[in-house]
C-alpha cells in the first residue's frame, strides 16, 4: 500500500520545458529603466513592471507609488540557453545595472510558466 | 451643470438591474448627479478585445468618482481581472470595507461595527508568478515600506476623521518576519502621527479567530492584501452575507465604489436580486462626495423597509423584485420628509 507521499510522487508527469526569457529584478533610484534594443544579445525587454504594475512601455499613471525595485522581463529574440542567460546577465552588470536576483521564464509543454504583468 | 459627474459602470450579469434600482434610489433622494454610463467586463472583451475599455478608464480619470455594479472574472483563462487593473490604473490602495449590524439582519452578535481597511495593490497580488520547476509555482509577496505605511496613514486619518478609536494590524509577522514585519514596522511609525488614536496589533489567525467569537471588540482593522481579502468576506458572513457587504476601493485622486458580490449571471434579467449592498456603496460615496445629509436618508429609509420585511428580496425572505424594494425605499424617504 503507498503512502500519501509516494502515490503523489507517481502522480508527477514530466513536461518539455523551454527556456524563453528571463525576469530580471532592478534596483535603481533613477526611474524606470531604460534598455536599448540589440544591446542584450538575444533578449529584449518586453515590459516591466513595479509593485506589479506595468510600467514601460505605455501610460503610468503620474500618481502611481513606485518604489526602487523594477521586474525586467527580457524575452528571448531567438533560441537559448542557459549560456546565453550567463552572457546577458554579464551585460547587465558591466553595464552598470544593480539586479537583485533573476528568473528564468520557462514554457512547459508549449505553455508560459509565467504571469504577466498588470 | 450637475453638481457631481459620477461614472456608472453597471457591470455585468445582475449589475444593471442592481445599478438601475441604486441610481433610482440615489436620484431620488435629491442629490444633483449627472451619470456617466460606461462598460467593462467579458462583453467588452468581445467587442473591444479588452475587459476595461479606454473610453470607461478616461471617464473614472476625469470625474473621480464611479459606482460600480458587480462583474465577472474569468477563471484560469489568462485574462486580468477588470477589478484588479483598476485598482493598478489608478492606484486604488485602500479598500475600505465597513460592517455593521443591520437592524433586519437577526444575528446573534450584540455589537458589530468594524471598518476594515484592506491594502489593496501588493502582497501576493502583485502578479509576480512562476513556475520555477515543472512541480513547482512561486507567487513572490511584495511588501513595500511605502505601500504599507499610507494604508496605515489612510485607515489612520479615516479612523479619526469618523470618530473612531480604535485601529489595530493585523499580520502574521510571528513567521513573515521580513514582509508582514515590514507591513506592522510601517503601521507602527504612521500611528504615531494618531497618539489620539488606540493602536495596536494582532496576529491574523486569532484575529479571525477573535472575530467569529466576539466581533464587537473591534473597531478598525488595517490588513494586507491577502488576510484583508479573506477576512473582510469573514466579516461580511458575520454581518448576514455578501448581500449587504459595501465596499470602496480608494486612492489619493480617485475613488470607485462597488459592492464586493459577484455577478450572479444566473439570475440576470429576474429583477430578484437584492441591490443593498451596490446601494450601501453609493451611500459610502454620497458622504465621500459630502452629501452626508441624503447619505443617512437613503440608509434609514433601507433599514425601515428592511425591518418592516414587507418589500424585500427572496434573499432576506421576501418576494419583492429589485426595483420594487428600491421604489420602497424611496416612497420610506418621501414620507419622512412629509
Amino acid at each position: 500500500m503507498p503512502t500519501f507521499t509516494q502515490e503523489a510522487i507517481a502522480t508527477k508527469k514530466k513536461k518539455d520545458i523551454k527556456l524563453v526569457g528571463v525576469d530580471v529584478y532592478i534596483i535603481t533610484d533613477k526611474g524606470i529603466p531604460k534598455f536599448a534594443d540589440g544591446e542584450y544579445g538575444p533578449f529584449k525587454c518586453e515590459f516591466i513592471s513595479n509593485r506589479g504594475t506595468k510600467v514601460w512601455p505605455g501610460f503610468v499613471s503620474p500618481d502611481l507609488l513606485m518604489v526602487n525595485w523594477y521586474r525586467c522581463r527580457f524575452m528571448a529574440t531567438r533560441d537559448v540557453q542557459d549560456a546565453d542567460v550567463n552572457a546577458f546577465m554579464d551585460t547587465l552588470t558591466r553595464k552598470g545595472w544593480w539586479w537583485s536576483a533573476a528568473q528564468k521564464l520557462w514554457n512547459y509543454d508549449g505553455e508560459a510558466g509565467y504571469s504577466k504583468a498588470y | 451643470m450637475a453638481k457631481h459627474v459620477v461614472t456608472m459602470i453597471p457591470g455585468e450579469g445582475t449589475g444593471p438591474e442592481i445599478c438601475e434600482a441604486v441610481r433610482m434610489v440615489i436620484d431620488a433622494s435629491g442629490v444633483d448627479i449627472q451619470w456617466e454610463y460606461e462598460e467593462i467586463g467579458l462583453d467588452c472583451l468581445e467587442k473591444y478585445g479588452t475587459l476595461l475599455p479606454d473610453k470607461t478608464v478616461q471617464s473614472i480619470a476625469k470625474n473621480k468618482v464611479a459606482l460600480k455594479g458587480p462583474t465577472t472574472t474569468p477563471i484560469g483563462t489568462g485574462h486580468k481581472s477588470a477589478n484588479v487593473t483598476l485598482r493598478k490604473v489608478f492606484d486604488l490602495y485602500a479598500n475600505v470595507r465597513p460592517v455593521r449590524l443591520i437592524p433586519a439582519l437577526k444575528r446573534p452578535w450584540d455589537k458589530l461595527d468594524i471598518i476594515n481597511f484592506r491594502e489593496n495593490t501588493e502582497d501576493s497580488y502583485a502578479a509576480i508568478e512562476h513556475m520555477v520547476s515543472d512541480e513547482v509555482a512561486q507567487c513572490l509577496k511584495v511588501i513595500t515600506w511605502p505601500g504599507s505605511y499610507r494604508i496605515a496613514d489612510f485607515a489612520l486619518k479615516w479612523a479619526r476623521d469618523n470618530g473612531r478609536k480604535k485601529v489595530y494590524c493585523v499580520h502574521k509577522a510571528n513567521i513573515m518576519k521580513m514582509t508582514d514585519g515590514l507591513f506592522l514596522e510601517a503601521f507602527r511609525a504612521a500611528a504615531k502621527k494618531y497618539p489620539d488614536i488606540e493602536t495596536g496589533d494582532i496576529i491574523v489567525d486569532n484575529c479571525a479567530m477573535q472575530l467569529v467569537r466576539n466581533p464587537g471588540q473591534f473597531d478598525c482593522l488595517v490588513l494586507p492584501n491577502l488576510y484583508g481579502d479573506i477576512l473582510t468576506d469573514l466579516c461580511a458572513g458575520l454581518m448576514g452575507g455578501l448581500g449587504f457587504a459595501p465596499g470602496a476601493n480608494v486612492g489619493d485622486n480617485c475613488a470607485i465604489f462597488e459592492a464586493v458580490h459577484g455577478s450572479a449571471p444566473k439570475y440576470a434579467g429576474m429583477k430578484k436580486v437584492n441591490p443593498s449592498a451596490v446601494l450601501i456603496s453609493g451611500v459610502m460615496m454620497l458622504r465621500w462626495l459630502n452629501e452626508k445629509d441624503a447619505a443617512d436618508r437613503i440608509e434609514r429609509a433601507m433599514y425601515q423597509v428592511l425591518e418592516e420585511g414587507k418589500t424585500v428580496t427572496y434573499d432576506v425572505g421576501g418576494t419583492a423584485k429589485t426595483d420594487e424594494y428600491a421604489q420602497a425605499i424611496i416612497d420610506k424617504m418621501r414620507a419622512a420628509r412629509k
